[in-house]
């Protein structure tokens, strides 16, 4: 009991003293998720938009794909990209083990099923009317689709919201390759890990309001943002 | 008559059902021409493929001279715009929404822009709307709104898809009297759907009229509606058309008098005389009164069955001769032949005023 | 309705399924006994060797491991959730008995922490002694030759690694801080992986550095050898149930389970551990040495670094230990002269 009141007073000391290791090791969390989500979405809109508009064979089978894959589990897609860019593995040649980049390509990887799935949901609530609307006033196929997906704007917020939310808060691909290095890959949730191995609870706890913390506001501010 | 475009041999169908049979049709430059007809004949059909919205199953289209190849939606698109019949709106302003095609169009300046928007405001009499929200407005704001953004682009062609229907009679003058001036001043071709053929009498130059997907008449106005016995025969091969003189009732409903023996109840009010329709595939068959909400049931005896493949047509006498159609096992299982007396029930909802 | 169905019996099936598969293994009326150990002992396999034996002896006692750096491995018991520890830091542990967390600590094993680095050595150590080895890297590093990787976890093996920096007179909190020095934040083989990916060195126990290399997970080689610097001594201390916070612990087991570690027979198993696998034990039985001064130079660098105020267990810091007896260094300083005199 004792230790969960010192971690919370821990943790309001910390948050606001000016330590800098942790504005670094929460920088490096946003930054590494914000990339991710940037990555992802790069690759989620344009697909889930070609499969919130298009009906073709094999698209129902896509679709149950994409939405039973965002549970995946964080610790076997960690297991596969280390094996994949270990030194000895395939794409060893690129030397990304243990470096952010990859831990944001792994997380983007891992948001990609949320981004789609939820971003083909909000299409497909959409009014198909608009498309031919867009297309009487001269719009093209690609300007169509975009109108849509301009409209489905507020779904693909909160699917871009959700996909931060799991890469800013999972702990496997960070951990196995990231390699928790200090200074260089060490994020919120593997410095948790951490700093409970090393026995510094009232620390983990500091870091988990923290982390908590980023969450809740960002969510609140967003929702907020999107009513006005 | 210079024809601005041209609509040969067009058939369209969706899965086993044909839309359109064998249209012809000329629309022609700098008039206003109406596709006349009851719900369900194919006007939007017709309109959706001029707009190149929609592809024909077959046939050809001419733009002009120019033959307009079966994959070339791009090239209507750029000619024609469409108004829907439900109002269809981007999820913003007023502004937004009129702008959205001119800003598709990188010639133009912000400021003819916004000269743009506010005159076509200005034509729907809604100046100064730009910045309400389209999804906020009346139902006949919106009308309206979607009328001004197609004339905001200026086509050639311009198709109204039953721009009028179920709004109150000052929206509809408000249309009316801004699609005749666009006509009027700018030479705009437009194209409007309509089942309103007191409508279609009073702003058209040239009306097809438009049954089961097919074309029955094309004409002027005169030679559609001059002669009143050939207007009463196109419009006697409409199935289930009633004149009678109607009457309202407390509930808001009204009751047309066809004659001593029919009286029909529907669920528009306009006193009067009128003419109403019933679809046959809106009339239940059955072999004793149903117990239902439908107000309207009639007892009848058949007096002709004809065969149209899965279902069969049957010709019902109640007073009048009505329409309506069965599938063939219903037929069976019902063990229906000539003289067999059965009910007819539908909503007063599904009679229609034309 | 029914749609769901399906759901409520998949859910039952997975809940009956787990529920079944739990308390189907689940041990039947055993006490349990839960020791706190390091992942240098876990991850060597050898604790279920031990494990295997102690419960062939005592049937009702079912042991758990909870295997994690030493630094939370003595949180852990700390905190009430174990009731022995098993680990391998002579400092902390007497911080540990001297809060009054611990009685009877018994030392049973070593061995040797090694540098290890890539073949083709590009800091150039090879041979050197260790602190001048880092002292080198850290010269290599610099100049961007070289890359050392830090467990960093506050393990045994951490505490180590920070007191050889600081015998060459470096502070770690400040090494961190540069490229060449890279702190992990893990255990013993994510730290050697690591280290094996950048082709960097860094310090290891030499039961999980035999452990990784020969099942061809690493490829590093030792390139500073066994010395009195790098000595590694794992003790056994049970929880103290004379400790308000602790007096639920079961302490009865925990002896029986330290007289079995310090047993001949255990400290056979011990000395044979890894032979057949390696080519040599992973780590070494301390008690005999101890005792008997079998070899009297490791003997001495044991109680050198792993005595607390010159003996194994302080008096105070002894209760109800039965048979158990602990070596100080007169005691062992006559077992010497005994040996001399044979």
């Amino acid at each position: 009991m004792t230790a969960i009141v010192e971690g919370i007073i821990k943790a309001f000391q910390l948050i606001f003293s000016i330590d800098p290791e942790l504005y670094r090791i929460t920088g490096l969390s946003l930054y590494v998720s914000g990339l991710a989500v940037v990555m992802a979405s790069l690759w989620s809109i344009p697909m889930a938009t070609v499969l919130g508009l298009k009906n073709f064979r094999g698209k129902r089978f896509i679709r149950g794909s994409f939405n039973a894959f965002i549970g995946f589990p964080t610790v076997v897609l960690g297991l596969v990209l280390y094996l994949l860019f270990s030194r000895s593995g395939p794409l060893g040649l690129f030397g990304l083990l243990y470096t952010p980049l990859l831990i944001s390509i792994g997380q983007a990887i891992l948001i990609t099923p949320i981004l789609v799935s939820f971003i083909i949901s909000a299409i497909e609530a959409i009014d198909m009317d608009i498309r031919d609307l867009a297309r009487t006033l001269g719009s093209t196929e690609i300007q169509a689709s975009l109108s849509i997906l301009r409209e489905a704007s507020g779904g693909v917020i909160l699917a871009i919201l959700a996909g931060f939310n799991r890469a800013f808060a999972e702990l496997g691909v960070a951990m196995m390759v990231g390699g928790n290095i200090y200074n260089q890959t060490r994020m919120l949730t593997t410095t948790i890990a951490l700093e409970t191995s090393r026995g510094k609870i009232p620390l983990s706890i500091a870091l988990g309001v923290i982390l908590v913390s980023i969450v809740y506001i960002l969510n609140i501010s967003i929702s907020y943002l999107r009513k006005r | 008559m210079a024809g601005l475009m041209e609509l040969c041999n067009l058939w369209k169908s969706f899965g086993e059902v044909n839309a359109l049979q064998n249209v012809n049709l000329t629309i022609s430059h700098g008039k206003i021409t109406t596709l006349l007809g009851p719900s369900g004949s194919g006007k939007t059909t017709i309109l959706r493929i001029i707009a190149g919205l929609d592809t024909p199953t077959r046939g050809t289209l001419f733009y002009g001279n120019t033959q307009i190849a079966a994959n070339d939606q791009i090239t209507l698109r750029e000619k024609a715009t469409l108004v829907f019949q439900k109002s269809v709106f981007f999820d913003t302003t007023v502004y937004n929404n009129i702008a959205y095609g001119l800003k598709l169009n990188n010639e133009l300046s912000k400021e003819e822009i916004n000269n743009k928007v506010s005159e076509s405001l200005t034509l729907v009499c809604l100046e100064g709307f730009e910045k309400r929200r389209a999804k906020k407005l009346s139902g006949g704001e919106q009308q309206r709104v979607s009328l001004a953004r197609a004339l905001a682009l200026d086509r050639e062609l311009l198709l109204l898809d039953e721009p009028t229907v179920n709004l109150d009679p000052k929206n509809v003058s408000i249309i009316e009297e801004t699609i005749q001036r666009i006509n009027r001043e700018k030479k705009t071709t437009i194209v409007l759907a309509t089942h309103n053929m007191f409508q279609a009498e009073a702003i058209s130059e040239k009306i097809a009229l438009l049954i089961d997907g097919t074309v029955k008449q094309v004409g002027t106005n005169q030679d559609i509606f001059g002669k009143s016995n050939k207007y009463l025969t196109s419009f006697a091969r409409l199935e289930n058309v009633f004149s009678g003189t109607a009457k309202n009732t407390k509930e808001g409903t009204s009751i047309i008098d066809v004659n001593q023996h029919l009286q029909i109840e529907a669920s528009v009010s306009s006193p009067g005389k009128v003419t109403v329709h019933v679809r046959p595939e809106d009339i239940l068959v059955s072999n004793n009164p149903l117990k239902s909400s439908a107000r309207n049931v009639f007892k009848g005896t058949i007096v002709g069955i004809a065969d149209l493949g899965s279902i069969a047509k049957l010709t019902v006498d109640a007073g009048k001769k009505f329409s309506v159609q069965i599938t063939k096992k219903s037929l069976s299982e019902m063990k229906l032949n000539v003289g067999s007396e059965v009910y007819l029930t539908f909503k007063a909802s599904a009679v229609q005023l034309i | 309705m029914r749609k769901y169905y399906g759901i409520i019996l998949v859910a039952i099936v997975v809940f009956g399924v787990g529920l079944a598969a739990w308390t189907l293994n689940a041990p039947q009326e055993k006490v349990s006994l839960t020791v706190s150990t390091t992942t240098s002992l876990d991850e060597t396999g050898l604790l279920d060797v031990i494990e295997t034996e102690f419960e062939e002896l005592y049937p009702n006692i079912d042991v758990a491991f909870i295997s994690q750096g030493t630094g939370l491995a003595i949180q852990t018991a700390k905190d009430g959730n174990a009731d022995m520890i098993l680990v391998h830091d002579a400092t902390r542990e007497a911080a540990f008995l001297e809060e009054g967390y611990g009685v009877n600590r018994k030392i049973l094993a070593y061995n040797f922490f090694v540098i290890v680095g890539p073949e083709d050595d590009p800091a150039n150590i090879k041979g050197l002694s260790p602190t001048d080895a880092l002292l080198t890297i850290k010269e290599a590093g610099e100049t961007g030759n070289a890359i050392w990787v830090s467990r960093g976890d506050s393990s045994g093996t951490h505490a180590m690694e920070k007191r050889l920096w600081t015998a060459g007179g470096e502070d770690t909190t400040e090494l961190r801080e540069t490229d060449w020095y890279l702190e992990r934040g893990s255990g013993m083989t994510a730290t050697l992986a690591m280290a094996n990916e950048k082709l960097a060195y860094t310090l290891c126990d030499m039961g999980s550095y035999l452990n990784n290399y020969v099942s061809g997970n690493i490829e590093l080689l030792i390139m500073v050898e066994a010395g009195q610097e790098t000595l590694n001594v794992y003790s056994a201390i049970a929880c103290d149930p004379q400790n308000e916070s602790l007096s639920h612990v079961h302490f009865d087991e925990a002896m029986k389970f330290i007289d079995f570690l310090v047993s001949d027979d255990v400290q056979n198993i011990l000395a044979d551990f890894g032979v057949d696998e390696f080519g040599q034990a992973l780590f070494n039985p301390a008690v005999e040495v101890l005792a008997e001064n079998t070899d009297p130079t490791i003997a001495s660098w044991i109680k050198d670094a792993a005595f607390i105020d010159g003996t194994e267990c302080p008096e105070d810091k002894r209760y109800e230990a039965g048979d158990l007896t602990f070596l100080t260094a007169l005691s062992s300083l006559n077992a010497m002269i005994v040996q001399l005199l044979k």
